[in-house]
Order: structure tokens, then C-alpha cells, then sequence
């Protein structure tokens, strides 16, 4: 290969490696080539642009959060974000149940988000907190659990996938990502359920809600939990707690979608509208009271 | 940091102090505009107005904000003007590369991917572009894709960005999406969809200062881009 930089430039096949590995180990393994390598760059592949300020940490952490309730309210840009999910464990494996409104400030941006990311067969991940932000640390933890299965010959478990996840939110740490996930599967080891959070934080659990309306979740969660609960006292479960979350905060709504991990992969049980629940319910409470 | 001494020449009024004095890195500006996409069985419906504007002026009233990145995909972006031109600068040459490295144009799920990555690549000093994809996908099924300014996504049947955002989206709910309605849910032709976007955009145009002057509407089919513009109030 030619010295770059010392010769006119010649436009070859390594025009075709901008932004790819081979610009960064040209970029990186040879200095004095960086003549032509830096145009190949487009910027610094696998590095993030941050502003030219003092601290950029800071200065992301301040500007651009995505963060709950109106903690952004002084920024220009507003970013989506999630808001009630929660997942518990049972006898029967795990139930995850999620709403499915985004807001943009005060603006509903979508009542449709899907919050369970589905990353493959056997994994389930949740969205909470910045919409970019899990959408896009979760597909890349899709990318780093396939690759552990080509290299290994077999599936990652639920620990290894959400501890590399909670390994990359804790290198990012102070730049103002926010996620609250829950990584969720069944694995060798039976079904899992840990909850990993943008500065770092994994817990397993049994037991878990995220998002601003969590805590109307847990309210109904922590009252009629119980291990031996059947299949369809779970889901009920599920869906009762996000239908009382969504009722009572503002920034959860729209659609209720369920789902049930078992030893050979995950369901999607139902995708219910929080309004039609809340007639449904209304008609069982009178039911009830005149009963 | 700094510490400004006052001068002994002149009496002046000068503030003595020793704490940093900090210049606001303030690199953004907001040049208004409404984009909105509608997606049907066969086709897909791209507008958005045609003013730029900055703090109370209008800079131009002749600015597009549609870019057609395949000939079955446009992108309609709304914000910061330069953040949107680099974002299409950066889009294009991707698209090129893909398309030299794999003798085809991109598919219009793979260009919305593709969008949201190039914004999450700048989740810590984003792009001031509030994005809108429209296209053909590879089932010749009209395709929308809603965006926010890092990149989170999602395919929905219609959608709309930026200033005027809020006055079109409540609009596209009761007549595209027949929220709140009784009648059964109609399926609209293309020349149906375009006449109800230019109504969007009037009313949008009377109670949003930036948005106004012309729409610009792509109609794309399986057999290419039609554009048509439609003159709305100067005011």
C-alpha cells in the first residue's frame, strides 16, 4: 500500500472503507499515513461527537437529558420518553406488561411504543426512561448476546447479557443517558429477571416497575403478588397494575402490551388499550358493590 | 477563569470579580416548519411547508424540507437548518456506499435503521432535526417513520414534526387515523390523501407564525416521486 500523504491522492479500493474498521486501524496504526486516513474517518468510528465545550460531561448532563417528569424542561430539545413497565417472576416464569405512551415534553409524541424489546427468542428487554437511548443499548446488547452465541456455541445467560449492559451504561456514566431496564429470560439456570439502570446499577430480582408510573404499579403489584399465583392470575396481575399506572400519571397510557416467558421462549399474550380496561373494570367494581 | 480589573485611567464602571465568566456554548438555532407524512397501501404522501425562519424573521420563504434519499424514500426534517443539511449530507454518502458495496439501492426499513443510528451517533451534541421518513418498502407498501431528535423510531401510518406538529398530528388522528369516530375506517386514495394535507397545512399555517408561505407534496409510488406545491398565506 502506497504512503498517503506523501503522494498526490489516489482514489483506490480503500475508498470504500470510509467510516469502516480499516480507516480506524490505518487511522490508528500508522500516524504518518494520516494524511488520507482522517477523510476516510467521517468523524471517529465507534467514538461518540460530544461538543467542544470545557466538560463535556457536563454539559451533556445538563442540555441533553432525557429525563422524567419535566426535568427537561429548560432544554431546546426535548427527547421521547418511556414510561410504565414492570415484570415479576412466578411459579408459571416471568410476566412482563408494559404501556405504551411516549411524551416529548408536555406532548404525547406516540401512544403506540413498543416497550418490550424483543432481542431475540429467548430475551426479553424493557424500555424506560430515554426511548433512544434503550432502543438503542438494547439492540446493541442483541448484537453482543449473538455475537457471545457464534463464538461460544451456546446462549448467553440472562446475567452475562444484562451485566454487559449494565458494564456500557456504567462507562457512560454522568453523560446524562437515562434507562431503566429489565433484562429478562430463561435460561440453564431457570427464568431471570434483573433490572439494570443508566448509571450502572444491576439487580436481580423478582420483582420489578420502572418508569414515573411505577409506583402506582407497585401499589397494585406488592398487594396481590404471590409466588404460586396461576397463569391467569398473573397476566391479570400485569395487567391491572399498568391499568392503575396509567389511570393515575400522566405520562403513561395508550396500549398495554403483555408478555410471558416460559422455558421455551417468550408469548406475547395481549395488546389491550388502557381505555377498554378501564370500562371493563368499572363494570366489574359495580358488579361487585351491588353483589 | 478571567477576572476583570477595572482601569485606573478612566473611572468607568467596571465589575471586579473573580468567579469564571462562562459564554454560553449555545450552538443551536430553531428555523421552524411543519413536516407531515401519510402512508397508504400503495403510496405514501410527503409534505411540508416552505419557510425558514429565525427568532421573529422569515429568512426565505422558498426553503425545502424534502430530500429524497432512494427514489422510493424521502426525508422531511424539521429544526435547525444546518443540522438537517449535514444530516443529509452524512445520509447520502452512506447511501452511496451501501449502494457501490452492494449493487442496489437501500430498502426503506434499512434507510430508517439507518437514520436512527446516524442520530444516535450524536446522542451527546445531537442533530436539531426532527425527522420524518417516508417511503415504498420492499413489499410496495407505504411506509412512515417518526423520529425524535436522537433517533428513537417507529413505523406508524402517519405522521408529523416540528413547529407545527401539534396542530396537523390531532387533525391526521380524527381524519387519518379515525380516532374518536363512529364511522367505519375509510381507505383513502393518494389525491384523497393530498387534498386532506393541504387542509392540514392551512390550518396549521393560521395559528403557527413559522409555518406558511407553500407547501411542497411528493406523492411516492412504486413508479416514482410526483412533487406539487400549493401556495399558502404570506403572513
Amino acid at each position: 500500500m502506497s504512503m498517503f500523504g506523501m503522494e498526490p491522492l489516489v482514489i483506490g479500493d480503500d475508498i470504500l472503507d470510509i467510516g469502516s474498521r480499516k480507516a480506524v486501524d490505518r487511522y490508528c496504526g500508522n500516524k504518518a499515513q494520516i494524511g488520507l486516513s482522517q477523510d476516510l474517518l467521517m468523524g471517529r468510528p465507534g467514538a461518540f461527537d460530544v461538543p467542544n465545550v470545557k466538560d463535556p460531561a457536563l454539559y451533556c448532563s445538563s442540555h441533553f437529558r432525557s429525563t422524567c417528569g419535566t426535568g427537561d424542561a429548560g432544554q431546546e430539545i426535548k427527547f421521547a420518553k418511556g414510561t410504565t413497565t414492570l415484570a415479576f417472576k412466578f411459579n408459571g416464569g416471568i410476566i412482563v406488561s408494559v404501556d405504551s405512551r411516549a411524551t416529548q415534553g408536555n406532548y404525547i409524541s406516540s401512544q403506540t411504543v413498543k416497550k418490550v424489546i424483543e432481542m431475540n427468542p429467548y430475551l426479553l428487554g424493557t424500555m424506560a426512561g430515554g426511548a433512544a437511548d434503550c432502543s438503542y443499548w438494547e439492540r446493541r446488547l442483541n448484537l453482543q448476546c449473538r455475537m457471545y452465541e457464534l463464538r461460544n456455541g451456546r446462549r448467553i445467560t440472562v446475567a452475562a447479557a444484562s451485566k454487559l449492559l449494565a458494564g456500557t451504561m456504567a462507562s457512560y456514566r454522568g453523560y446524562g443517558l437515562s434507562m431503566g431496564t429489565m433484562i429478562t429470560g430463561w435460561d440453564e439456570t431457570g427464568p431471570q429477571l434483573y433490572y439494570v439502570d443508566d448509571d450502572g446499577t444491576r439487580l436481580k430480582g423478582k420483582m420489578f416497575s420502572v418508569g414515573s408510573g411505577s409506583t402506582f404499579a407497585y401499589g397494585v403489584l406488592d398487594n396481590y403478588y404471590r409466588e404460586d399465583l396461576t397463569l391467569e392470575e398473573a397476566i391479570d396481575l400485569g395487567k391491572r397494575a399498568i391499568y392503575h399506572a396509567t389511570h393515575r400519571d400522566a405520562a403513561s397510557g395508550g396500549i398495554n402490551n403483555l408478555y410471558h416467558v416460559t422455558k421455551d421462549g417468550w408469548v406475547k399474550i395481549h395488546a389491550i388499550d388502557v381505555n377498554d380496561m378501564h370500562y371493563e373494570f368499572e363494570e366489574e367494581k359495580r358488579n361487585e358493590m351491588s353483589s | 477563569m478571567g477576572t476583570l480589573m477595572a482601569s485606573t485611567e478612566e473611572s468607568s464602571v467596571v465589575a471586579t470579580t473573580s468567579l469564571p465568566i462562562e459564554h454560553r456554548f449555545s450552538p443551536y438555532d430553531f428555523n421552524g416548519g411543519t413536516v407531515a407524512a401519510v402512508s397508504g397501501p400503495d403510496y405514501v404522501v410527503v409534505a411540508a411547508d416552505t419557510r425558514l425562519s429565525s427568532g421573529y424573521e422569515i429568512k426565505s420563504r422558498n426553503v425545502t424540507k424534502l430530500h429524497a434519499l432512494t427514489d422510493k424514500c424521502i426525508l422531511a426534517s424539521a429544526g435547525c437548518k444546518t443540522d438537517v443539511d449535514q444530516l443529509r449530507s452524512v445520509l447520502d454518502i452512506r447511501g452511496k456506499m451501501y449502494q457501490y458495496n452492494h449493487r442496489k439501492p437501500m430498502n426503506t426499513p434499512s434507510v430508517a435503521q439507518m437514520l436512527s443510528v446516524t442520530l444516535y451517533g450524536k446522542r451527546f451534541f445531537p442533530y436539531y432535526a426532527f425527522n420524518v421518513l417516508a417511503g415504498i418498502d420492499a413489499q410496495g407498501v407505504g411506509a412512515v417513520y417518526s423520529y425524535d431528535a436522537i433517533g428513537s423510531f417507529e413505523r406508524t401510518q402517519y405522521s408529523a414534526a416540528g413547529s407545527g406538529q401539534a396542530y396537523v398530528i390531532p387533525f391526521l388522528d380524527n381524519v387519518i387515523g379515525n380516532r374518536n369516530r363512529l364511522e367505519e375506517k375509510p381507505i383513502l386514495t393518494a389525491t384523497e390523501v393530498v387534498e386532506l394535507l393541504k387542509d392540514a397545512f392551512l390550518s396549521a399555517g393560521e395559528r403557527d407564525i413559522y409555518t406558511g408561505d407553500q407547501v411542497e407534496i411528493m406523492v411516492v409510488t412504486r413508479d416514482g416521486i410526483q412533487t406539487q406545491t400549493f401556495a399558502l398565506k404570506a403572513d
